[in-house]
């Protein structure tokens, strides 16, 4: 069970940071490159707020998920870990 | 260059909170807020909007912008007394919008995405409604000073102050200057998509606030050199004193966050104006009720004028009506001064301890020479007006 | 009021000397019927640093503003207040579109914000100031063929009060499907690709196409680089050596023009290089403070003449010091942009 949510979530932090590249237009970042830890705002992949809400979109669209309250966001956007568990939660329900 | 005096001499204001000055300072007065749900087109948006009832013009020939942009000039112009024309005047037209200068007609797009073809009924429409250029027909002014400012939220402030410099610099006698905006799918689920507007009626500098409303309207002052208005037997009271403007070169939406932007307009306006921030009364402020512009648009206004500054928010009786919010406040702003009375900012309940600072909770009186309307734009732009009474 | 420096992004790539090449090659037929800015010309890693997210229209205007401002010599420490006023016709329509291409596929709720942050006409201006680091006043305005003479009336308006003292004065506008299918509604396309300026139709041809022009002005005289410019009205209007005329099939019939071929007025055209824009004019004043800083003459590249117009020759016998940019627009009312040699 727990090899399968690792696996589950290995597929889904792929996926994640391919659409953060694309749909961010991070020009210059190669998605295998990126860290699974790594922080997106402020330092790290150095997102900012307009990222922000354009993830809610990108959750939207790629993975069916609505954020609703994004005052979780510092929580859930933290790092490409904390999202991928975000979605990877969400997705079960 | 010599200065010259600018006189306010007409106003005109339509939007939720009314269809004409009087109405507008009786809802200022009673603290009626007219927000409600979007009737004006489809949405699948469920957050209130400040619609405009009973507009006249209304054609669907022109963009709905245009017919505000008609009912507040023709106020303006009435109350400036120039019912019967300019005569031999040079006139000048300055306009802020933001939805008329765009294409952003649904109906049309989908048409042409679904088959590649469509009517071409909406783009005439859209190229009979640039703002300046279809007031100038409507009013039958021939004028080379005709311009359409696209600043976003500070645009009404903006085209004032084109008004402003053209004036002081003798190419015209005379400015219509303000805004307009109608509501409009486009912006509405823009700013949703921003997570910048609130599912109640919008609460300006409170500690609850949880974004912005959209509204729609128009607001136009006639701005014209005292001489010329004298001339014409008019006794102006009121005075456009000072206009800065200032960009942060920060971010796209975002305001800067040390509002050093706001600060260098409200600076240049008051020096323009040759008076210290001790002169002023009170402060119509842009006051969206989103997290960030209010906090840092107040920590400016204390910063430079005092944590007791006398400030308001009317974007809780108006919604933020963008190109025409500049415009509508501009008028607020002068009627404040003329009755000597401001309104409770609408929406205000509790203080916000990030910002230190709360508008007026009731209506207050106002004693003062000076007062000041700012504008905080999309895209990092600040500008500030600085009118005055005698 | 003085040009202190120059940027230019067109169908043919970027920057002044792009622009000469171009007219020296003279015309080059379109790529279907349109003349668009090439995707490559658009890169600038170090120009363009923060603007990873922005749109065609937005990179087009920062670049010409940017080259604008590097082509001057004003001081390094006045740059930080230098003011800007981009005038476009129609804004950046196509990120318009794209909006509402995601409001009909996504819904209500599922918009980019992105998209429609970019769908705002001052958002290129905003770009602009935070690519350059420029704090001063900052304006977009939109008057279709009007939309150039309006800003450099401003301008010298913003100067003449000492609002500031250096002003990044530009166009831009873009092309793309909606806006060529509107085209191909409203106007006539050229079917064989040519813009024919010099032919007053009452239905003449366009060929749609998109590009941006800046101009750092300044009333500081030494910082001159090509020759004074303005845009106010004059009461005793004095000849021209040269009316370069914005002819280019956007504004309905171009009988007007007649009048400058009745009078004999030395002319010529560039629409058929640059292609047809409401916002031609800057790149007519553009081409125009060239020939005066070079002192030599581009000839038009379309000379069709039903009307014997009297076409500049290459190597004209009388020296050019004064050239009227004039667009005679929808309503047929004229409109005039002075570039004059120093001293002229």
């Amino acid at each position: 069970m727990a090899e399968n949510k690792e696996q589950e979530l290995k597929a889904i932090r792929k996926k994640l940071k391919e659409q953060l590249v694309s749909h961010l237009a991070l020009e210059d970042v190669d998605p295998e490159k990126i860290k699974d830890d790594e922080i997106l705002f402020g330092e790290g992949l150095g997102l900012d707020s307009l990222d922000a809400v354009e993830i809610v979109v990108l959750l939207q669209r790629n993975f069916g998920i609505e954020v609703k309250d994004m005052s979780q966001g510092r929580k859930i956007f933290y790092s490409i870990d904390t999202l991928a568990n975000y979605i990877y939660e969400n997705q079960k329900k | 260059m010599p200065a010259t005096d600018i006189a306010i001499t007409g106003l005109g204001a339509i939007s939720a909170c009314g269809n004409n000055l009087q109405e507008t300072l009786q809802n200022f007065s009673n603290g009626k807020r007219n927000g409600g749900p979007v009737t004006l087109f489809q949405s699948n948006l469920d957050y209130p909007v400040f619609q405009v009832n009973n507009l006249p013009h209304c054609t669907s020939k022109i963009m709905r912008s245009l017919s505000l942009t008609f009912a507040a000039a023709n106020q303006a112009i009435c109350n400036a007394g120039l019912e019967e024309g300019f005569g031999n005047l040079r006139v000048g037209i300055c306009l802020g919008t933001t939805v008329a200068s765009q294409l952003n007609d649904t109906d049309f797009y989908r048409q042409y995405r679904e088959s590649g073809h469509a009517p071409m009924g909406s783009v005439d429409r859209y190229l009979n409604s640039n703002l300046a250029q279809a007031l100038s027909k409507f009013l039958n002014i021939q004028t080379h000073l005709c311009t359409t400012i696209v600043n976003a939220c500070s645009s009404g402030t903006d085209a004032i102050g084109v008004g402003l410099s053209w004036l002081r610099n003798d190419y015209c006698d005379l400015v219509i200057a303000g805004g307009a905006d109608e509501l409009n799918r486009v912006p509405l689920d823009g700013f949703g998509s921003l997570s910048v507007v609130s599912k109640s009626l919008c609460a300006p500098f409170d500690r609850n606030r949880a974004g912005l409303n959209l509204g729609e309207g128009s607001g136009i002052i006639i701005l014209e050199k005292k001489s010329v208005s004298l001339k014409r037997g008019r006794n102006p009271e009121l005075f456009l004193k000072g206009y800065g403007l200032a960009a942060d070169a920060y971010h796209l939406t975002a305001p800067r966050p040390d509002g050093s932007g706001l600060e260098q307009a409200l600076i240049q306006a008051l020096n323009e104006a040759r008076i210290g921030p001790g002169d002023i009364s009170f402060i119509n402020a842009h006051g969206t009720a989103t997290k960030d512009n209010d906090l840092v648009e107040a920590r400016v206004l204390a910063r430079v004028f005092g944590p007791k500054v006398k400030f308001l928010s009317t974007k809780g009786f108006t919604g933020h009506t963008l190109g025409a919010a500049g415009g509508l406040e501009a008028v607020f702003t002068c009627l404040g001064l003329c009755n000597g009375w401001i309104p409770a900012s609408p929406g205000f309940k509790d203080l916000d301890p990030e910002i230190g600072i709360a508008p007026v909770d009731q209506k207050t009186q106002i004693s003062g020479k000076y007062a000041v309307s700012t504008s905080l734009a999309f895209g990092g732009n600040n500008s500030a007006l600085i009118i005055a009474k005698n | 009021m003085y040009i202190a420096g120059m940027g230019v992004v067109f169908n043919r790539g970027r920057g002044l000397a792009s622009l000469e090449n171009a007219l020296i090659q003279g015309w080059v037929k379109p790529n279907e019927f349109a003349y668009r800015v090439p995707q490559e010309t658009l890169t600038d890693k170090q120009v363009l640093k923060e603007a990873r997210r922005a749109d065609s229209f937005t990179k087009m205007a920062t670049l010409a503003a940017y080259d604008a401002l590097a082509d001057s010599n004003i001081p390094q420490e006045t740059r930080a207040k230098v003011g800007i006023i981009l005038a476009t016709a129609f804004g950046p329509q196509v990120t318009t579109f794209n909006f509402l291409d995601d409001i009909l596929t996504y819904g209500d709720a599922g918009v980019s914000p992105t998209i429609f942050s970019h769908s705002v006409h001052n958002a290129a201006a905003s770009y602009i100031a935070l690519n350059l680091q420029t704090r001063g006043p900052t304006l977009t305005m939109t008057q279709f063929a009007d939309s150039f003479r309006q800003a450099v009336i401003l301008a010298e308006s913003w100067l003449s009060e000492k609002r500031c003292e250096y002003i990044l004065v530009g166009t831009a506008d873009q092309t793309g499907k909606v806006m060529e299918y509107i085209c191909s509604q409203k106007l006539k396309i050229a079917p064989d690709g040519l813009i024919k300026p010099f032919n007053c139709a009452k239905e003449p041809e366009a060929i749609p196409a998109e590009g941006s022009a800046f101009f750092l002005m300044t009333n500081h005289e030494n910082y001159n680089q090509y020759c004074s410019i303005s845009a106010l009205p004059v009461d005793n209007r004095e000849k021209a050596d040269l009316y370069i005329l914005d002819s280019d099939g956007m504004c309905g019939s171009e009988e007007g023009y007649l009048r400058i071929a009745n009078s004999h007025s030395p002319v010529a055209a560039y629409a058929p290089i640059l292609g047809s824009m409401l916002t031609l004019s800057s790149f007519s004043c553009a081409i125009g403070a060239l020939m005066l800083k070079n002192g030599k003459l581009y000839p038009s590249p379309v000379r069709d003449n039903p009307h014997q117009m009297n076409i500049l020759e290459a190597n004209p016998t009388l020296p050019i010091h004064k050239i009227d940019c004039l667009r005679y627009n929808c309503n047929q009312e004229e409109q005039l942009i002075r570039l004059r040699k120093e001293g002229a």
